[in-house]
């Protein structure tokens, strides 16, 4: 390991480490707007739901060099390549959380909600949606750690990320600076994943105690992810 | 031309089909790089997973285990094995094995920490010993998501792979990285679609193995597909 | 105030819910609607509210077909309380409560205020404002469900089965808030349960339902226990119904004897002039502020130097008291049943008694109210739908 490396490097290291959140962070956020509508879709109706999540089970299985291959002919070799297949990711991940959020909204509460005079969209806007938060930020978890490490493969397309580091380390066959790329993916994706526990910590102070159960199967049972 | 025609070209040239770098030559050595990593990492996290679940401690180290895991560049952790140790059979297998490692374990954790308090008690109030209410009831019953955990390793292994030809190794990610080598495209289109149809045929597998495996009142309660 | 015409609920498949029911809830009344699983009782409740529509009949409340105008309007001016208290979990105790008064448009200041009001009016410390419902108990959680559901000041309230799920002592002093707060508010009640006593103690009228959403009977509760329609009806009440009307009886009206309660400092031999002239085998010994002491056999008395002092002769423990003034025939008659003499004490807020009743006098006391009772009832008749 040739420290020096790094120092001398930063500002690469740094536009590198800025274009790999930007790829990282527009997925998810787009499939959040996505898949919060989606989402109360399939919960108003519910038999929408087994397809969409068959679809969204389907497209998660195919490996990501190949869907980023395969939108070449369409959006050519720019960033759009890569955020659309990560988005698509994100939303495998969010429409369930988004379902399973709505759906921990306990029936008593949204039965009081009604019987008090919310009507549909001021319900679903002050009560439910709050309620389901830290579920859906629990898949915001997923999706970002997941998008910001995927990312790294567009760079096997020549989309400009962290991973530019692993190959150029690759063919000069200097580890340092492959070390270097993977640890400031890690750190940037944690980093991510620390400040939307911040995100979650905020909105809802009423939960008791650290993520429940609920929370924890989302950020657990959902790991179809990673860099693929 | 489209994704489709670029693929449909090269597939249906029949030299694609024969020598050693014919598809199923190929296709059987994805399998292998797939099922022997899927094997030892199933052998090592399955019990690991069952274990720590059965002690029903642990739950944090499973959620910071699972976010870590996610977090962890798979191309740059190929890479850095090939630079470290050259290409050799290691060179691929440990990174596969231990990345394969966390959604088992992870699964097999939440699928057995997941039982209901009641039917354990049920058990063993009705004179089981503890070993016995692990593989009577505590397993039987963390299968679906035991199962979901394993498909996730493969389909997870299975793109890994993919990505792996980029250090040398071989299976169907060869005509992807090749092809963008020598921009042939119509090469990448064709490994695209085949890495896709291996990908689906394993998720279909486990659909299957899991309508086979799993008794019919436990297939309802499971809300993952 | 509330008025079922003729309202029926049919679910897909034919299950009649409710069978063509005329109800009439009066203005400023508690009717509590009771009966088993599947009588229609939660059904008819929902449907004052429109959170289930009728499918024939209507409803009217205050003279307006609830149908007609908005749902989310009608029940902003309807209190609902259920049995789960379905309170935001995402908001402090003050927020919850102040929900509709937020919705009606208030400033947030003003609603909080409010909820300080009714947080005090229920029963529960003014600490308790910013925390969140988890960390509050059942019975906590349940007076702010009642508090929520009064914040916007509705004239009717619907509970379904409000104390159902909190254990019996705290289920016990929350009924008794309930008809604490009846007696300030007076606010139109309709209580679903299915426990007739809760019906019987809360209820300023009862109707009893019968499976498949008929109604057996609608009455006050001491006509229930005093004149049950039918076989069904006298099952569902519950045995014992003879003693549990007595306590719809004041005490009031007995004819307590006095002439046998002396003070200590009398003697012996005018102690046992004095009972035999009133016939009576026990004298009741007081104190100086008229305090009872204990009971003075008159065979004993007889057998001890006539100058005694009562103060010093061995005397029977007085048993239990009861206060005409303020209870029923039937804790007279449990005070006379649990006292060593068959005669219970009367006594006055300060504890000072003022008469005793026996076995017979009790008797008399009952036959009266019983007679009277039925009277009354006689004259009034029941316009019970059945």
């Amino acid at each position: 390991m040739i420290w020096s490396w790094i120092p001398d490097h930063l500002g690469l290291i740094w536009q590198l480490t800025v274009e790999n959140a930007y790829l990282g962070l527009v997925p998810p956020l787009v499939g959040l707007i996505i898949s919060v509508p989606l989402g109360i879709v399939c919960v108003r109706w519910g038999w929408l739901y087994p397809p969409v999540l068959s679809g969204t089970s389907i497209v998660y299985a195919i490996p990501s060099l190949a869907l980023f291959v395969a939108l070449i002919p369409y959006t050519g070799l720019s960033d759009t390549t890569v955020i659309i297949p990560l988005t698509l990711f994100s939303l495998c991940v969010l429409v369930p959380a988004v379902v399973d959020g709505l759906r921990s909204v306990p029936e008593p509460v949204r039965q009081a909600a009604t019987a008090m005079g919310f009507g549909t969209l001021r319900r679903l806007v002050q009560v439910e949606l709050p309620i389901a938060a830290p579920i859906v930020i629990a898949g915001m978890r997923v999706a970002v750690v997941s998008s910001i490490s995927l990312a790294s493969v567009g760079q096997l397309i020549g989309i400009s990320s962290l991973g530019y580091l692993f190959i150029d380390g690759l063919q000069r066959d200097f580890p340092t600076e492959i070390v270097v790329g993977m640890a400031c993916v890690i750190i940037l994706a944690l980093a991510a994943d620390l400040l939307l526990q911040g995100v979650r910590a905020l909105l809802t102070r009423w939960q008791r105690g650290d993520a429940d159960v609920a929370t924890r199967r989302v950020l657990t049972r959902l790991t179809p992810g990673g860099a693929r | 031309m489209s994704f489709f025609s670029y693929a449909w070209d090269w597939l249906s040239q029949s030299q694609q089909w024969q020598g050693a770098n014919g598809i199923p030559t190929r296709l059987v050595q994805h399998l292998v790089y797939t099922g022997l990593s899927l094997l030892i990492a199933t052998l090592i996290a399955l019990p690991l997973g069952v274990i720590i679940g059965h002690a029903g401690r642990g739950g944090s180290a499973v959620v910071s285990l699972a976010n870590v895991w996610r977090s962890i560049p798979t191309l740059g952790l190929l890479v850095l094995m090939v630079i470290i140790l050259a290409f050799s059979i290691a060179t691929w297998l440990v990174p596969l094995v231990v990345l394969a490692i966390p959604p088992i374990l992870v699964n097999a954790y939440e699928g057995v920490i997941g039982v209901d308090r009641d039917l354990k008690d049920a058990a063993r109030g009705m004179g089981m010993t503890p070993r016995q209410v692990l593989l009577k009831v505590e397993i039987p019953v963390a299968l679906p998501l035991i199962l979901l955990g394993l498909r996730t390793a493969a389909i997870f292994v299975v793109a890994t792979a993919t990505i792996a030809a980029e250090i040398g190794l071989g299976g169907l990610g060869r005509y992807i990285i090749d092809g963008l080598a020598t921009n042939n495209y119509g090469e990448v289109a064709g490994g695209a679609v085949l890495v896709v149809a291996l990908a689906l045929a394993v998720q279909v597998s486990f659909v299957g193995i899991r309508r086979l495996v799993v008794p019919a009142g436990l297939r309802q309660g499971a809300a993952q597909t | 105030m509330i008025t079922f015409d003729h309202v029926t609920k049919r679910y897909a498949g034919g299950t009649l819910a409710v069978d063509s029911l005329d109800l009439e809830v009066p203005a400023g009344k508690t009717v509590v609607l009771v009966g088993p699983s599947g009588c229609g009782k939660t059904t008819s409740l929902r449907m004052i509210n429109r959170l289930i529509e009728p499918t024939e009949g209507r409803i009217f409340l205050d003279g307006k077909d609830i149908h007609q105008g908005n749902p989310s309007t009608l029940r902003r001016g309807i209190g609902y309380v259920i049995q789960q208290t379905g309170l935001f979990p995402h908001r402090t105790i003050e927020d919850n409560i102040a929900t509709v008064p937020l919705l009606n448009g208030w400033s947030r200041a003003k609603a909080r205020a409010r909820s300080r009001e009714l947080m005090q009016l229920v029963g529960l410390e003014a600490t308790m404002a910013r925390r969140y419902p988890h960390q509050l108990s059942g019975g906590q959680q349940q007076r702010v469900g009642v508090a929520r559901a009064l914040a916007a000041d509705p004239p009717v309230l619907l509970m379904d089965e409000p104390f159902s799920a909190v254990d019996p002592i705290v289920r016990a002093s929350l009924q008794d808030e309930l008809i604490r707060l009846q007696g300030e508010l007076h606010k139109t009640v309709v209580l679903v349960t299915h426990d007739v006593e809760e019906a019987i103690k809360v209820g300023d009228l009862v109707a009893v339902f019968r499976p498949g959403g008929l109604l057996a009977q609608l009455d006050t509760p001491e006509r229930l226990l005093g004149k049950p329609a039918d076989d069904y009806v006298e099952g569902f009440v519950g045995f014992d119904r003879g003693i549990r009307r007595l306590s719809f009886f004041d005490a009031a009206s007995l004819d307590l004897q006095f002439d046998a309660v002396l003070p200590e400092d009398t003697s012996a031999a005018e102690a046992v002039q004095v009972a035999k002239q009133a016939g009576e085998p026990w004298v009741l010994v007081i104190d100086a502020e008229r305090k009872p002491k204990g009971w003075a056999s008159t065979a004993n008395l007889e057998s001890v130097p006539g100058s005694a002092r009562l103060a010093s002769v061995p005397l029977v423990s007085y048993g239990h008291t009861f206060r005409p003034d303020s209870h029923s025939l039937r804790a007279a008659l449990d005070a006379t049943v649990l006292s060593p003499t068959g005669r219970a004490v009367g006594v006055d807020e300060a504890g000072q008694v003022v008469g005793v009743t026996s076995y017979d006098r009790l008797r008399a006391g009952i036959q009266t109210a019983q007679e009277a009772a039925d009277q009354a009832r006689g004259s009034a008749h029941d316009r019970a739908a059945s």
